[in-house]
């Protein structure tokens, strides 16, 4: 019932940022890339804001742990479509926004961008390696959220389709999110017996 | 995990979130070099600065800069762009250059939205275009010079969304 409550709220979350991005003035006759690169970012942030609620949902159903997966792959994905759509727009433009130079909302895109690369290569260690689970843990969650505040960060400074109303929602995901991680951390200890054996493994998510 | 683990662990995330605080820091609102030069009707127009030092291009000035833009192409209204063109040095105002102008507007992105003038008798410069919409997050307005009599300069500085003019005075240092 939980899990299908957040499938709900979730599939609300994407329809309503998209509404909110395609309505925009911003949007106004502009061009393909720059409406699917605005499509890409919004969704990506939604999904992003959900993770850690999924994987609180995870410790108890697989589904939600493979939805988990596949939505952080999926936001990863995401991210790089926003990008490249703003590549067709402007090549000079992105270079110059991940450059040194670059205003400070790219260097939050940029920094959030390396952070989801690390939480999903911790992800896909946790799933495939027992090394140091407990660390990969605390590691994958505080990569996570450092993305989820970059990412918004960078979308509350940016002028485009999500000003006005749009920031209003920005922050409640970011919200949402930091809660989530909060409750998946809290969760976990709650549930698991600490122990630093060698080799031990925790549950697979977190 | 053991005690010393979890030290290590804290310092690295601690390490982490001062790194990204510094690096934060450490960039500019807007870009490099970058200024806010919008304005709204009745502003008052900054006097040069004493012995008018050379404009430096600032990075990103030349982003999607196309030689040669249209003499007095007609950009829409709403919105003015104006300056003084001077001599680096003597601050003798500089006539009959040419200065090109490029902005993403309502009625298309940087590189359809381009023209060039030429400075007065008194050096001055005047482009009026729609209004400003953000690129890349702000909107931009990019001016230069690219002739020869004087060393090339590009020059990005943004706006507010809700401004209506802007002021972008150069000092062009002879070649």
């Amino acid at each position: 019932m939980r899990a299908r409550a957040a499938a709900l709220l979730l599939c609300a979350a994407v329809a309503g940022l998209v509404w909110l991005a395609l309505t925009s003035s911003h949007l106004d006759a502009g061009p393909a890339a720059l409406v699917v690169s605005a499509v890409a970012a919004a969704v990506a942030t939604v999904l992003i804001a959900f993770q850690p609620l999924l994987a609180v949902l995870a410790r108890s159903r697989p589904a939600a742990f493979r939805g988990h997966l596949a939505l952080g792959l999926a936001a990863l994905v995401l991210v790089l479509v926003h990008v490249a759509a703003l590549w067709l727009l402007s090549p000079e433009d992105v270079l110059f926004a991940i450059s040194p130079d670059g205003p400070t909302r790219a260097r939050m895109a940029v920094l959030a961008t390396v952070a989801l690369v690390i939480v999903v290569v911790l992800g896909i260690v946790r799933r495939w390696s027992s090394y140091a689970p407990q660390a990969t843990r605390i590691l994958h969650a505080f990569f996570g959220s450092l993305t989820l505040l970059l990412g918004v960060g960078h979308a509350v400074l940016t002028d485009g389709a999500l000003d006005g109303p749009g920031t209003a929602a920005l922050l409640l995901l970011a919200a949402l999110g930091v809660a989530g991680i909060a409750a998946a951390q809290t969760t976990h200890l709650g549930s698991s017996a600490p122990s630093s054996a060698p080799g031990e493994v925790d549950d697979p998510v977190g | 995990m053991n005690r010393t683990r979890m030290i290590v662990l804290v310092g690295f995330m601690v390490l982490v979130v001062a790194g990204v605080g510094v690096a934060l820091f450490a960039s500019d609102l807007s870009g490099t070099g970058a200024q806010n030069v919008g304005s709204r009707p009745g502003n008052a127009t900054a006097a040069p600065a004493e012995g008018c030092p050379a404009t430096r291009s600032n990075p990103g000035g030349d982003n999607n800069y196309i030689p040669d833009a249209p003499p007095g192409e007609d950009l829409g209204d709403g919105f003015v762009i104006q300056g003084v063109v001077r001599q680096a040095g003597d601050c003798r105002p500089l006539p009959d250059v040419r200065i090109q102008v490029w902005l993403a507007t309502r009625t298309g992105g940087e590189s359809d939205n381009r023209t060039s003038v030429r400075t007065d008798a008194q050096g001055r410069y005047r482009v009026e275009t729609a209004p400003t919409v953000a690129q890349f997050g702000e909107p931009n307005i990019h001016v230069g010079y690219d002739d020869d009599a004087y060393e090339a300069v590009f020059i990005r500085n943004v706006v507010d969304l809700d401004d209506t003019a802007a002021t972008i005075d150069l000092n062009l240092r002879p070649r």
